[in-house]
């Protein structure tokens, strides 16, 4: 399969001028034979949307522009972020993802862990999601995270439990650090971690990150993708919006876990029995 | 040393910076005053690399020929970076206000120059539809060392996260005359100032105790541990505490459920 990362700058709180991005960008991903194309973190309404948020949220079942992007995924799959506002739980607005493909919403991921210290407020405007769990697609077993959810490993291995072929990341991390060479420093740390998580999980591994700048905070860019065992198979450009596309052989996932036994000999009771006694402890 | 700075990759975002924010708010062209010492230089200079020279105008502003010296400086910089100068005597109109309202008190009489070259940039900005670019460092930004509505206003402000000592540092890498990168840096408030001799402390010894306190945030005894002497820091503590206003708007006086500033929060590129 051919996935597809599509490193842009939406425009803060302006949904119906990112729809188009998402169309145009959608039939590029058509034209160049993708199967997957990967919006990052809130690609549909931009990331600093402080009050905003209610003014840009939308229920994808139900909204129309929303709607748009799913009856356009006929015959190719598209991870999205948006702000989500279901009509169930009206006035909570999720950070979220969604799953489409071929004309259908497979799953819906809403953000659990929400940064809010520093230059970060997301819980001060957003509600918290409560779950990560895999779900099939036509190209295996898929988890989603959304960036600062990754930073927090146990959720990967969630994911990995779970019985993922491929890890999923959509993110809007603003670069902070100069002090390096060609990037933010804080890009390595993306890096790093994705590549470990590619050794832990033998799954793919793909992130998306968004570029632009909001408020004077540049967005750094750089996704990149890893295959199963630390394999470094593509990365964007720091900074600068970029299309990449890149062929994935889905074998290397079985090739990967025949010759790293981890998979097979994970233990996840033994896990869970544990971190059971973790919280009882912490509780006590 | 964390004040190390990549100054190729810090180049690369505030030049993006600076594109992306005037694109977001409609201007091709951008203005700032230009005195000649290193951080309006430096400043000029990622204008003319983010928006082309011809682009970018630098308003030279000296109080009559009490700064002949900075003037030729900020000349010669304007020349080497092909950006538009215009010079602009701000003696009349000051002579003007202390005709009528004498003093011989050199901080108001600076501080009053500072916003009479402000009101010049904001009025330019219009005739010129040009966003005003800051010149403010993180260094002067955090001890107060600025005019408030004099120097310290702007449309946008570039440079504001980077110490006086990485100024310099990114000034060498844009080729910025050795000369200015090496002259004592002064606010011009009056003749003969310098920012060290006032602030009482090397910008080398400054930017290391704000460093500590700023980014490590190391309290004062640590510091004292780490060697710096404990009156210092205690001054220089004082004169971030003492500034807070310079880096907010004004408290508004809370009465309804949602108040400007308080609970109506918008992101400043909304729609943008």
């Amino acid at each position: 399969m051919k996935i597809a990362l599509a490193q842009i700058a939406p425009r803060l709180g302006d949904v119906g001028r990112n729809l188009e991005l998402h169309l145009e960008v959608m039939a590029r991903a058509r034209r160049e034979k993708a199967d997957l194309v990967v919006f990052p973190e809130l690609s549909l309404t931009g990331y600093t949307l402080k009050d905003l948020a209610g003014d840009v949220a939308l229920d994808p079942a139900t909204d129309p522009r929303f709607g748009k992007i799913t009856a356009r995924s006929r015959g190719l799959s598209v991870v999205v972020g948006f702000m989500e506002e279901s009509a169930a739980e009206q006035g909570l607005f999720y950070n979220s993802a969604a799953f489409i493909a071929d004309g259908k919403i497979l799953h819906v991921h809403r953000k659990v862990f929400l940064p809010t210290n520093g230059m970060f407020e997301e819980a001060k405007f957003y509600a918290q999601g409560r779950d990560f769990r895999v779900f099939p697609t036509p190209f295996g077993k898929v988890g989603l995270m959304i960036c600062r959810d990754f930073l927090h490993y146990g959720a990967s291995y969630v994911l990995y439990a779970g019985g993922a072929d491929m890890i999923i990341v959509i993110s809007a991390a603003p670069g902070r650090g100069v002090a390096g060479g060609e990037a933010f420093e804080t890009s390595r740390m993306w890096e790093l971690m994705g590549e470990a998580v590619s050794y832990f999980s033998t799954a793919f591994f793909a992130y998306a990150n968004r570029v632009g700048i909001e408020d004077g905070v540049s967005f750094a860019g750089g996704s990149f993708i890893y295959g199963p065992g630390g394999h470094l198979l593509a990365r964007a450009a720091y900074l600068d919006s970029e299309f990449l596309v890149r062929r994935l052989d889905l074998t290397a996932v079985r090739e990967a876990r025949t010759r790293w036994l981890f998979k097979r000999d994970e233990k996840p009771d033994i896990i869970l029995r544990s971190l059971e006694r973790v919280v009882r402890v912490a509780e006590d | 040393m964390s004040l190390k700075i990549n100054p190729v990759f810090v180049e690369k975002v505030l030049t993006r910076f600076i594109c992306d924010e005037l694109a977001k708010f409609g201007f091709r062209k951008g203005i700032l005053g230009l005195s000649g010492g290193l951080d309006s230089s430096v400043c000029a200079a990622l204008a003319a690399r983010a928006l082309g020279p011809r682009n970018v105008l630098g308003l030279i502003m000296p109080y009559g020929d009490a700064f002949a010296a900075e003037v030729r400086d900020a000349e010669k910089v304007g020349r080497i970076l092909g950006i538009g100068t215009r010079t602009i005597d701000i003696a009349p109109q000051v002579d003007a206000y202390f005709a009528a309202h004498p003093t011989r008190n050199r901080v108001l009489r600076g501080n009053k120059m500072a916003r009479e070259r402000m009101s010049i940039l904001y009025d330019y900005s219009a005739r010129e539809k040009a966003l005003i670019l800051g010149t403010s460092n993180k260094t002067e930004l955090l001890i107060g060392y600025g005019t408030i509505h004099g120097d310290m206003a702007s449309g946008i402000n570039p440079m504001g996260d980077l110490y006086k000592t990485q100024v310099r540092e990114l000034g060498r890498h844009l080729a910025i005359p050795a000369s200015i990168i090496r002259k004592a840096p002064t606010a011009g408030l009056w003749s003969g100032q310098t920012d060290e001799q006032e602030i009482g402390l090397s910008y080398g010894e400054l930017d290391r105790i704000l460093e500590n306190i700023v980014e490590k945030r190391k309290s004062g005894p640590e510091l004292a541990k780490a060697g710096f002497k404990p009156g210092t820091v205690r001054r220089v503590m004082e004169m971030i505490r003492n500034s807070e206003f310079k880096r907010k708007l004004p408290p508004i006086a809370k009465l309804s459920p949602r108040s400007v500033g308080h609970d109506f929060l918008y992101p400043y590129d909304w729609g943008r």
